[in-house]
């Protein structure tokens, strides 16, 4: 690929720390993605996996013991951070609390020395832009979370940085407030087309944003993609269970070829698209089964005993009893299947393309 | 219910202790200062302004004033400077282990020393028989005496508290607000002027108010620093009474002084204290994760802390030496024979100070978590001002204090002086307050929950408070009575004027030897109160770190304020 064609270009990064007890530690081992311009990439993953760490280093908040990092054909790594011509978004958000609104967003452009009726202009320009016009003269202390959060994103995108950066921004409001923001943000960021790199522990806040999504386990990147390769072509049973729900069946390799293979299960034999490593005749699968890929009916299936019935509202969410496993079930409300009940036998029936093996010796 | 009828069993307890602690405060808060009030404004019980009018139109007395607040105004200035500059470094330096406990030291010696140590020092240094005027420059006739060196001798002892207000403060300021401030291309130094000091400002004012009145009370440095061409209040205050028997001119004296000491008070808790911004609190984040301070920056911070530390360490260590030679600037051989004097001659000083130390120092340490718990979480009425009335002597410089305990137990209906117990309430209420302050601040970190559950478990309030608050207040009994002991070992301000023959203190003996220029046992005498402080401190840490390790909430510093 074309060097130019790539904002941000994290090449083998990797950072070690010295840990109290457990000796050395790697933050982020040989940590390698690129972000194409204008894209939202998301660095998604459990606490400690090394997301934030790499968003760190990506910044210039800290330096890599290994590796590159590079923006467009320029070299970062060794750049100050107060030279690469970024944009931060803090989890706390990390307001000027001494500073009103109006200074806290036009920081960036004094420090780059422009004239005070451009630095005017343009913070009025960003403040509508994000909905808070009318609020230059507020303290940081009167504004709510979510206002926060506003200012914290017009001061960092203000300055046009080369890249975006955000640090879990939405995980101090509250779960409507969530949603609303990650869309504004994604819709803000599309608007500016600025490269983008998000980091976040919930799966869903990054499949709702992400163009790829990045997901990183102790350290490591186990699988990159796009929302719907990770949920539906899991790699791993880590992503598999980090990314949406999923019931993970025993089972083992009767047969394999061309990626798909045939695999006994549940006491039936089903056939299953191979994940990413092949897979040996006779080996010990493991198949993934989205809870919402599970059909019940009446008859002609698996046979199941329904063992707990939860109604939600849109979608009701079914524990199901077959051949010695549990599994879960998620059916939308107002179909036939509304009638069964706890106790009820029933018979289950799930679609080949819904069931993935993968090697079971994976965490 | 049973915590209804619990608390109906207990309300009768909480009355009396109420009533009990009323009245002591009465008796040895209101009471003494309502007496030093009453001398200033009445005489022969007619009220007049004469006391006061002939102080303040006295020119000499008034250069005494002036003098008090230009001394306040330079320590205030230098020592908030200097503490900064430690809190700065500590908490930004990125500085190892080892590093920092040599900073801490260098800045608690001062703090718990005796007052006067530092200026002691400085007479040995550049006295006219001084270590470094005349041994090393061989100057002759140099004069030690006036406003340099009390201010120094000054700045020295009270810059620790500085750093005490001001670390905290910046290594609670939320690093990813200088991050962001660099990530929006702002330069360290900028970062510096146009974050960090900003939101230190509010620090900066009360630590400058804090010297300022430890500088304004302090009565020990002057007296043997000042000399004649400068005077200030506390030690003409003091003149007055000891020098010329006049009780009266002395109390307007030190009435003069209340002005400038209530003034920083209401300062401090109605203008600064609105001033600290909310979000720069809690978060302990401690060290920034990324570099804040260039490294040629760290550096020269560095040595400038250790060129402060290094005269701290050089005072102190010229003290011991004193102790243990016949005569600093003139015969320099080894001789225990200082020691033997102050355990021989001294050893009344030393017994009374450990007696009166260690019978205030329980009875503190009580004092401050009984009213403590009381005013924040019992609820009778007058619960405000028992807080408030708790933290008069505390807040008061110590001249007035020791004048008006002077004033009010000389004389039927309590007669006391002379006692010891006059002397054991004295540091009882004036430095009891630091527990009160400790466990407040414990308490308001405890959630009441904590105590409702105890309840809701089906506890009593007594077996509440016995089994769940008790244990979680510990650390601020142990702190405030840990305070006590160190200030009744180093006290002077308040208790040289309560000092008689039948008690005294090793403070007002040091101070003895210093006007009689027995120069040797006064620093023996300081080297055994820091030995003995600093043994205490290392006992009261073990006992702290115990409950620490329990997941109490930390007493930040045993010598706040």
């Amino acid at each position: 690929m074309n060097q130019s064609a790539i904002a941000v270009n994290v090449d083998g990064v990797s950072k070690r720390f010295t840990h109290r007890v457990k000796g050395e530690v790697w933050a982020a081992r040989d940590v390698r993605f690129t972000a194409a311009p204008g894209a939202f990439v998301t660095l998604l993953g459990p606490s400690g996996c090394g997301k934030t760490t790499t968003l760190r280093m990506i910044a210039g908040f800290e330096q890599p013991d290994e590796g590159r990092i590079r923006f467009g054909d320029d070299d970062v790594t060794h750049l100050p951070v107060n030279q690469r011509n970024i944009g931060f978004v803090f989890q706390n958000y990390a307001l000027f609390p001494h500073l009103s609104v109006f200074e806290n967003v036009a920081y960036g452009l004094q420090v780059r020395g422009q004239p005070t009726a451009g630095v005017a202009a343009s913070v009025g320009e960003v403040l509508a832009l994000v909905g808070l016009a009318g609020y230059d003269q507020q303290f940081p202390a009167q504004l709510s979370g979510g206002e926060q959060q506003r200012v914290a994103l017009a001061r960092a995108i203000v300055i046009q940085p080369r890249v975006l950066l955000f640090d879990e921004p939405l995980s101090n409001l509250d779960a409507k407030l969530r949603v609303q923001m990650r869309g504004d943000i994604r819709e803000l960021q599309r608007r500016l087309a600025i490269t983008t790199i998000y980091v976040t522990h919930d799966q869903e806040e990054a499949m709702a944003v992400s163009d790829r999504i990045v997901v990183m386990n102790r350290g490591s990147i186990v699988q990159e993609g796009t929302a719907e390769d990770l949920y539906h072509r899991p790699a791993s049973e880590f992503v598999a269970t980090f990314v949406g729900r999923v019931n993970l069946l025993h089972g083992s390799v009767v047969a394999c070829s061309n990626g798909v293979a045939s695999v006994s299960a549940l006491g039936g034999l089903f056939t299953a698209r191979v994940g990413a490593t092949a897979l040996g005749v006779g080996a010990r699968t493991r198949l993934v089964l989205r809870p919402e890929a599970i059909v019940i009916d009446k008859h002609d299936g698996l046979p199941a005993r329904v063992t707990t019935r939860t109604f939600l509202g849109e979608k009701v969410e079914y524990g199901l009893r077959c051949a010695d496993t549990d599994l879960q079930a998620i059916r939308a409300s107002g179909g036939a299947d509304d009638a069964i009940r706890v106790g009820d036998d029933v018979a289950l029936r799930f679609a080949d393309e819904a069931l993935v093996a993968l090697p079971e010796t994976d965490r | 219910m049973p915590s209804t009828v619990a608390g109906l069993r207990r309300d009768p307890a909480v009355a009396l202790t109420v009533l009990v602690l009323w009245i002591l405060l009465g008796l040895f808060v209101v009471y003494p200062l309502a007496a030093l009030l009453a001398r200033v404004l009445f005489d022969h019980g007619r009220f007049t302004p004469d006391g006061i009018v002939a102080i303040i139109t006295d020119r000499h007395q008034l250069r005494a004033f002036g003098n008090s607040l230009l001394l306040g105004l330079g320590v205030g200035i230098g020592g908030t400077l200097i503490g900064f500059l430690f809190a700065f470094t500590a908490a930004r330096g990125r500085l190892n282990r080892a590093l920092l406990t040599t900073l801490d030291a260098a800045v608690l010696l001062p703090l718990v020393s005796p007052p006067f140590t530092s200026a002691i020092a400085m007479i040995f240094s550049f006295g006219p028989r001084g270590l470094i005027t005349y041994e090393l420059l061989g100057l002759k006739g140099v004069t030690v005496y006036g406003l340099a060196s009390t201010l120094c001798s000054e700045v020295i002892t009270y810059f620790p508290i500085a750093y005490l207000t001001l670390r905290p403060l910046l290594a609670g300021i939320d690093s990813n607000i200088e991050g962001m401030a660099l990530s929006l291309g702002a330069s360290r130094w900028r970062v510096f002027r146009t974050v960090t000091l900003p939101l230190t400002i509010p620090g900066l004012a009360n630590a400058f108010l804090l010297l300022f009145a430890a500088s304004l009370a302090d009565f020990a440095t002057p007296l043997i620093l000042a000399g004649n061409n400068f005077p200030v209040l506390p030690t003409q205050a003091y003149l007055q009474i000891t020098g010329l028997f006049d009780l009266r001119g002395g109390a307007v004296l030190s009435f003069l002084l209340l002005v400038p000491a209530l003034i920083v008070f209401l300062l401090q808790r109605y203008w600064v204290s609105r001033r600290f911004y909310v979000t720069v609190t809690g978060k302990g984040a401690g060290q920034t994760p990324f570099d804040s301070v260039a490294p040629w920056v760290r550096n020269a911070l560095l040595t400038a802390c250790a060129l402060i530390a290094g005269i701290v360490l050089y005072f102190y260590a010229l003290l011991l030496y004193a102790s243990l030679v016949v005569a600093l600037g003139a015969n320099h051989t080894f001789t225990l024979a200082h020691y033997r004097v102050i355990f021989t001659e001294g050893l009344k000083a030393i017994r009374d100070t450990l007696i009166i130390a260690g019978v205030a120092m329980p009875l503190g340490g009580l004092y401050g978590v009984l009213v403590g718990y009381l005013v924040t979480r019992g609820s009778f009425p007058g619960r405000r001002s028992m807080e408030i009335t708790s933290m008069i002597d505390y807040a008061l410089p110590g001249t007035i204090v020791g004048i008006a305990y002077l004033i009010a137990f000389n004389e039927p209906p309590v007669q006391i002086t002379g006692t010891a117990l006059i002397i054991i309430a004295c540091y009882i209420f004036r430095y009891g307050p630091t527990g009160i302050r400790t466990t407040v601040a414990l308490l308001q970190q405890i959630d009441r929950s904590l105590e409702e559950a105890s309840r809701g478990l089906g506890a009593g309030s007594g077996t509440t408070f016995r089994r769940v608050t008790l244990p979680l207040i510990l650390p601020a009994f142990f702190a405030g009575l840990g305070v006590v002991f160190i200030r009744s070992m180093t006290a002077i301000s308040a208790t040289i004027f309560l000092v008689s023959i039948g008690w005294t203190l090793i403070t007002v003996k040091i101070l003895q030897d210093m006007t009689e220029l027995a120069l040797g046992p006064a620093a023996a005498f300081s080297v055994l109160v820091v030995v003995i402080v600093f043994a205490m401190i290392a006992l009261i840490g073990r006992v702290l770190s115990l409950f620490r390790a329990q997941g109490a909430p930390r007493v930040t510093s045993m010598l706040g304020g």
